[in-house]
């Protein structure tokens, strides 16, 4: 409690660090509104496969990313183990289905190393930074992009 | 907002119920109601209006309100007959008040002819000429709106009779008001000489005595130069509140008229704090203001033989009750928690039944009881969205006289059921197609008033606007008594503009409903008021966004009726909840006319992925919804599921295809759009008891688009690149 404000002002980031197979990544904790265990979503017609539905969040029909397919992994069918960060992105609420959650990082920004220049567009798209943690690469993930875009789709 | 605007506002908001008040009652009056209350509160409704306008220095809007309040006076002092001519002026002078309160409120123009034209007519109506027109401009009165009796002094009129015998007796109501007796024998008392006698003769023993009822009475002689109106203002506030009784004096009985005043005012006021000190002795917890329980003891009071009620002691107007303007946000925000509450019920119930518990059980049996409670919630918080149609309905008569105007049809208008109620939101929606419907009826439905005397009818025609509540939805009828569709001229211009073949063989009804097709239009000419080649079909669609069903029925000679039926809520759907493919989805009721097991013989394929089903020897198309929505890949055997036979829009119809039918249900609509998008083939989505998401059918673009391309995809590509 005493540690959060200080940090804070003292320009540090907060970051949950979540796993998807064996790759770590984060989003920043002030997207994140609550993580629930996974519950089976009702399947959206015509939807990109990385849209793994629809859930009923306490009365909000909320969508679910299934992160990994989104992020170009190999992903399997959900189970009980199965995490959902539920996350704000703009005016949207968003579930994103991941393996699980492990941490939270105390980071100041000159810790994030910026992407390094690689051909993946999902890497372009999605990844903000690299974090290495204990020996431990962790990819800072940017939201803003993971529900799927219309425009881009139709081209 | 700062707060002068926030007044302004709300004074608006007033001119809004103000001007219903004056429409409503100048209607009533029109349609033969003579109570003077009624006269009175058309007058109140412009007098209000006008002192508020004042106060905001609303110059034009002042003037006109002014010549108006002037010639309601001339009524209300009954030296004006409310002839139908009369009212008919008084009508359209009501309209040219609204515009200017709406011009006042948006800053938008006026048409200053019209109003000088109708300010001529008010004022033409004066048969004392303009006498009272020029009583320094109005700007008497303009403070007292709203306020007190108190500071009402109106300068001598012409000359009346030259007293007034009044006969007051107050009910309990007048006191549990906080108005005074004693105020208003004072105010009495400015107008001129009064003598006042006490009649105390109501007063009942001291162990009888009701603290709170009202037992007393006052004759007040009132001398000089007063005219009655002016009286009646002095209780015009309290209207309703009192028994008042008055009788002009001659110049004979004006000579007794002054004898010394038998009860003071003041002693009255004695009374008063005995009654309270009685009550203090006598019932010591109840507080001494007069709480609003008091109408009970009052009515105890009331019947004792004194002076019948002239007019004054009518069937009061219904108070105005306790109302509290709410942001409609909030509202909607309690309903969306209620909807949850229902779900969350239901859930439980569910697990408890899962855990083993017997119905018998007090686990059950308190379950139970939730259950009706919750149920009992949802239903009193949607009733707090639920308003009269009435708002809709008020804005129609104008409509009626304008229309009527320009096509040169005198119309009556009958409107009924202006008391049911039904969601805010279907209300808003509900004033476009209502429009379209009246204008059609007078423009197309009536004939001219040289045909209707051919036919033997009265040159008046009637349309007739009204609602109900049938079986849980809102049945709204617009009938004309006109000469019903001419079928022979529908057939051939739906034929010449290319919507029916030739030689198609159309049953009445089919004909009839022909004027639904979008670019259909009878009107030989293009008019103002109606034909331009929008009419039914848009109006047809509008009711079909709100869930609704549109029929028309007509006979030759006698008029059409259109019947609207719509849903009470838009929060809530009545759904027939489906199975396809181990996904549970929800299908509106409204749009499915019937259901059927299709049978082997009965499923034709006409190539391709293309099916259609025979019902009744027509042939439609048969759609797999699980295709349609990509749960599957191939299409299902049609012999093992069901078929839903649907009408969608434009009356078109096709034959959903479904694993299985669960059940009808009422469900929440919940919006995909808020935290995703829209999806193709998917109206919007609700939460089952289970607590999972089901999905809405859009079934209009499912048929759309199964129609024009194989899957949903291609409807896609067109929604987004377009």
């Amino acid at each position: 409690m005493t540690q959060t404000n200080p940090t804070a002002a003292a320009g540090l980031r907060e970051l949950i660090s979540f796993r998807i197979g064996a790759q770590e990544f984060c989003v920043d904790i002030m997207a994140v509104r609550e993580i629930r265990g996974w519950t089976a979503a009702t399947a959206l017609p015509q939807s990109p496969p990385f849209v793994r539905g629809v859930i009923n969040l306490r009365g909000a029909v909320l969508p679910i990313v299934d992160l990994a397919a989104r992020l170009g992994f190999e992903s399997s069918e959900p189970s009980d183990r199965n995490v959902i960060i539920v996350a704000q992105i703009g005016e949207q609420v968003v579930g994103l289905l991941v393996d699980a959650v492990s941490d939270i990082l105390t980071v100041t920004d000159d810790v994030i190393q910026p992407t390094p220049d690689v051909a993946s567009d999902t890497a372009k798209t999605f990844v903000r930074g690299l974090l290495a943690i204990d020996g431990r690469m962790i990819s800072l993930i940017g939201l803003e992009r993971v529900l799927p875009d219309l425009e881009l789709e139709a081209a | 907002m700062d707060p002068l605007a926030a007044i302004r506002e709300t004074f608006f908001q007033e001119c809004e119920e103000q001007l219903a008040e004056l429409e409503s009652g100048l209607l009533a009056m029109e349609a033969g109601d003579t109570d003077p209350e009624t006269i009175n509160a058309v007058f109140r409704a412009v007098h209000s209006i006008k002192g508020g306008a004042g106060a905001f220095s609303l110059e034009a809007l002042v003037r006109f309100a002014h010549v108006f309040e002037t010639a309601l006076d001339e009524m209300r002092s009954g030296r004006l007959a409310a002839t139908d001519v009369v009212l008919k002026t008084l009508l359209r002078a009501a309209d040219v008040l609204a515009d200017h309160v709406r011009a006042a409120h948006d800053g938008s123009a006026v048409d200053e002819a019209h109003t000088a034209e109708l300010a001529e007519e008010l004022k033409a109506l004066d048969p004392n000429g303009a006498t009272a027109g020029e009583e320094s401009g109005g700007e008497e009165d303009w403070g007292d709106f709203e306020f007190k009796p108190m500071s009402v002094d109106v300068p001598a009129a012409p000359a009346g009779p030259s007293g007034w015998q009044v006969r007051f007796k107050p009910r309990a109501d007048l006191y549990a008001k906080a108005n005074e007796a004693a105020l208003l024998l004072r105010e009495l008392g400015r107008l001129g000489e009064t003598a006042v006698e006490l009649d105390t003769s109501g007063l009942p023993a001291l162990t009888d005595l009701d603290p709170e009822a009202a037992y007393l009475a006052w004759t007040v002689t009132v001398t000089g130069d007063v005219d009655e109106a002016q009286v009646r203002e002095v209780f015009e506030f309290v209207d309703g509140d009192c028994e008042l009784e008055m009788t002009p004096l001659t110049t004979a009985e004006d000579g007794e008229a002054p004898a010394a005043p038998v009860e003071d005012p003041g002693e009255t006021l004695d009374i008063g704090a005995l009654l309270a000190r009685v009550q203090a002795v006598a019932d010591p917890p109840s507080p001494q203001q007069v709480s609003p329980a008091a109408p009970a003891p009052a009515a105890a009071a009331t019947p004792e033989p004194s002076s019948p009620p002239d007019g004054q002691g009518q069937p009061r107007k219904p108070e105005a009750g306790a109302t509290i303007r709410v942001d409609l946000e909030r509202v909607d925000r309690l309903i969306d928690l209620v909807g949850e509450l229902v779900i969350n019920q239901a859930m439980l119930s569910q697990r408890v039944m899962e855990a083993g518990f017997a119905r018998a059980s007090g686990v059950a049996m308190g379950l139970d009881e939730l259950e009706q409670l919750t149920r009992e919630i949802q239903d009193s918080v949607m009733a707090i969205r639920a308003q009269p149609v009435k708002s809709v309905f008020q804005r129609m008569p104008r409509l009626v006289r304008e229309v009527a105007a320009m096509t040169g049809k005198p119309v009556r208008l009958i409107t009924d059921g202006e008391g049911t109620e039904v969601d805010k939101t279907v209300i808003e929606r509900l004033a476009d197609p209502l429009t379209h419907m009246i204008r059609n009826a007078i423009d197309h439905g009536l004939e001219s008033p040289e045909k209707r005397a051919e036919a033997g009818k009265p040159a008046e025609g009637v349309v007739r606007l009204t609602a109900a509540h049938r079986s849980g939805r809102i049945v709204i009828e617009v009938a004309d008594d006109g000469g019903g569709i001419n079928r022979e001229r529908v057939k051939s211009i739906a034929i010449e503009k290319g919507l029916v073949a030739p030689d198609a063989a159309l049953s009445d009804e089919e004909i009839d409903n022909l004027i639904f097709m979008p670019g259909f239009s009878t009107a030989s000419e293009v008019s103002d008021i109606s034909g331009r080649g929008v009419g039914m079909d848009v109006v047809r669609r509008s009711i079909q966004a709100l869930g609704g069903r549109i029929t028309i029925s007509s006979r030759p000679g006698k008029g059409s009726t259109f019947t609207m039926s719509l849903p009470l809520t838009l929060a809530v759907l009545d759904g027939m909840v489906v199975s396809v493919q181990g996904q549970t989805l929800v299908a509106p009721i409204t749009a499915i006319v019937e259901t059927l097991l299709p049978k082997a013989g009965d499923v034709h394929s006409l190539g391709g992925s293309a099916r259609v089903i025979a019902i009744r020897d027509t042939y439609v198309p048969l759609i797999d919804v699980g295709q349609a929505l990509g749960y599957r890949a191939g299409p299902m055997d049609a012999t093992q599921g069901v078929a839903l036979l649907i009408e969608g829009e434009g009356g078109a119809r096709a034959a959903l295809l479904v694993d299985a039918i669960q059940g009808q249900r009422q469900v929440v609509i919940k919006s995909l759009e808020a935290n995703y998008r829209q999806v193709p083939g998917v109206a919007a989505a609700t939460i089952l008891g289970d607590g999972r998401v089901a999905l809405i059918l859009d079934i209009d673009t499912i048929v759309a688009v199964s129609r024009g391309a194989d899957s949903l995809r291609a409807e896609k590509r067109l929604a987004a690149t377009g």
